[in-house]
């Protein structure tokens, strides 16, 4: 789906009960295990920039000039002030070793004929959900829908996908949301404004040096 | 007449005078010493832990005393802190911003708090000013640098002239990350507040935090402290319906208040037993007093004396001595108080780590509070009245022949 490498454009706004606030980055991918997101807006955040390779993530903050390595205890937290995690940055490509799938039938959502399907994961696998149901749009095989389910088989999160187009030659979901369940009016919404796909990048991209001089 | 006839028969037998004078005496000077002290000790409680962490009363956005983030932060401009200085009883007012951060420095990494203050208005309140170990305070409102607890400068091992990193969560969950020179060091007495605590200027924090002209507090200081729940009343009519909410030190540090006053009733008990002693001493000697006197006594009832005129005589002899004493006392107790208010005795060992527990000086502080010493009076009045009682009776029932004969 994502391709070898790609590059996007996106914007993220997080929506809160009493506010507000937006985001605006570019984010680089090479193959599953490399990926780096420079923040470009606001002003105060820009050059903030996050490098993922394999189950790592560094972060490199210019105002004080240091690079951090978060480590596992963080993991959980939220990235940014999102309803993301640290976790979901480097978590998210192994869905399909770690996860034992079921066909639960077929529903439709946003008139697009989808199959259910409920991931569960595999005992050995380290993935802190108890359940995820996915919704895979059958002719295009685009996720419109999943639910994050805890152990406790309470629903978590869900992540809804949107406004289907044509993002860098494929025909992509543009918009993501996020939602946590259990905070009422909480809700962090990611817009793709651009993509690209099957760009040369090197590897030596994806290094801690070039953090500090990305543009 | 009565009165001079009092005096002189209290001067007949001087020893008694003095002895029982000496009593009530030592009474005072102990109970005096002993509730200043600990009056004292809650003034200097309350001057340590409340006026240099809290503020006797404090403005927050509603919700803020629940859950202490930045997001709970209000708006706050000079044309608020001047309308709230000019409430009645209160003295000044200065606004705060606090929060958490991740500090580094050398290679080591913990939590720690910092408030955003402003640097002139917070002088007469926590004092900071005057509690710089080595460096200086804030130049200016803008002045870009840190202030840290001795502690804090002690686990990073950081002098005057480094840096700290910080790293924190600002206003709207923007990243807030910057390097703050120290400016200065600080002994906070309190080990809790020396090895956790940072101060940063206002400006510099709001900047930090991207929390333009927020704070997330407003701390009040009070012209007269036991003014606190009038104010706090008046305060809140006023402010509540705005969305702030009103909280006095004792709302919002419930343990220190608790502990005074559990410890008050403990010494009311201790000053009750130290009463109880010298009024038997005063009874004792006026009853003794009432024998010795019979024969007299029954003389000059049988050569006319009206028995009601010789028991005031017997009472005032007994408010004289009981005066006397008193009077005493307490001038060298207030003096006593007097050089230890000015000349405060240091704790050292255990009991100062107690002390620093709690977040106080080691300091004994006697407390000159006038309150005090009329308590102490009128109590020993009431006891000395108390005690003229009984010997009134034995006059009153006395029967001359009887009396002469023994």
């Amino acid at each position: 789906m994502r391709g070898n490498s790609s590059y996007a454009e996106m914007t993220i706004r997080i929506i809160r009960p009493s506010w507000e606030r937006e985001m605006k980055m570019k984010a680089w991918s090479k193959g599953k295990k490399l990926s780096m997101i420079f923040v470009t807006a606001p002003q105060k955040e820009k050059g903030t920039v996050f490098l993922k390779r394999d189950k790592e993530v560094w972060n490199y903050i210019p105002s004080i000039e240091r690079n951090i390595k978060l480590p596992p205890s963080m993991m959980s937290q939220s990235w940014m002030g999102t309803d993301f995690t640290n976790d979901d940055l480097v978590k998210e490509a192994s869905a399909e070793d770690d996860y034992t799938h079921v066909l639960l039938g077929d529903t439709s959502i946003d008139s697009r004929i989808c199959y259910k399907i409920a991931m569960t994961p595999k005992p050995e696998a380290s993935v802190v959900w108890g359940k995820v149901l996915v919704w895979i749009d059958k002719k295009d095989y685009l996720q419109l829908l999943a639910e994050f389910y805890d152990e406790e088989n309470v629903l978590v999160n869900v992540m809804k996908a949107s406004d289907v187009k044509d993002l860098g030659g494929r025909l992509l979901p543009s918009k993501m949301e996020m939602i946590p369940v259990d905070k009422k009016g909480h809700k962090t919404v990611l817009i793709y404004d651009q993509l690209k796909f099957e760009l040369p990048i090197k590897d030596d991209f994806f290094s801690t040096q070039n953090m500090k001089q990305l543009k | 007449m009565l009165i001079l006839i009092a005096w002189r028969n209290i001067w007949r037998n001087k020893r008694r005078t003095l002895i029982t004078a000496g009593s009530v005496f030592f009474a005072i000077i102990l109970a005096v010493i002993m509730r200043s002290a600990t009056d004292g000790a809650y003034e200097g409680m309350i001057n340590n832990v409340v006026s240099f962490s809290s503020g006797y009363i404090q403005l927050h956005q509603n919700g803020y005393w629940e859950e202490r983030s930045v997001e709970n932060t209000m708006k706050v401009n000079q044309s608020l802190l001047s309308e709230i200085e000019k409430e009645n009883g209160v003295q000044f007012c200065t606004p705060r911003l606090e929060s958490f951060a991740l500090a580094s420095a050398n290679l080591k990494t913990k939590g720690i708090a910092f408030i955003g203050i402003d640097p002139d208005k917070e002088r007469p309140a926590a004092k900071i000013d005057e509690k710089i170990r080595s460096g200086n305070y804030f130049n200016n409102a803008n002045d870009d640098g840190i202030i840290i607890g001795e502690g804090v400068a002690d686990y990073y091992k950081v002098k005057v002239g480094d840096s700290l990193v910080f790293i924190s969560q600002g206003y709207h969950a923007s990243s807030a990350a910057a390097v703050f020179p120290i400016r200065g060091i600080v002994s906070l007495g309190s080990p809790q507040l020396n090895n956790n605590l940072a101060y940063l200027t206002l400006n510099n924090a709001r900047r930090f935090l991207s929390a333009d002209s927020l704070c997330t507090s407003i701390s009040i200081y009070l012209k007269d402290v036991n003014a606190l729940n009038d104010v706090a009343t008046s305060l809140r009519t006023k402010y509540q319906t705005r969305g702030i909410e009103v909280m006095t030190w004792k709302e919002m540090m419930p343990e220190v208040d608790q502990f005074i006053v559990a410890d008050r009733s403990g010494h009311f008990i201790v000053i009750g037993i130290l009463y109880l002693v010298i009024s038997f001493g005063l009874y004792g000697t006026v009853l003794m007093m009432t024998y010795e006197r019979r024969h007299e006594f029954g003389i000059l009832v049988s050569i006319g004396m009206k028995k009601r005129l010789l028991m005031a005589i017997v009472f005032l002899e007994t408010m004289f001595v009981a005066f006397f004493g008193a009077v005493i006392g307490m001038l060298s107790s207030f003096l006593l108080l007097l050089y230890f208010h000015y000349n405060p005795i240091q704790f050292t060992g255990q009991l100062k780590e107690v002390y620093q527990e709690f977040g106080m000086d080691a300091v004994l502080g006697l407390s000159l509070s006038p309150s005090i010493f009329y308590y102490q009076a009128l109590t020993v009045f009431v006891l000395a009245f108390a005690a003229s009682v009984y010997p009134g009776l034995k006059i009153l029932r006395l029967k001359p022949l009887e009396a002469m004969r023994s």
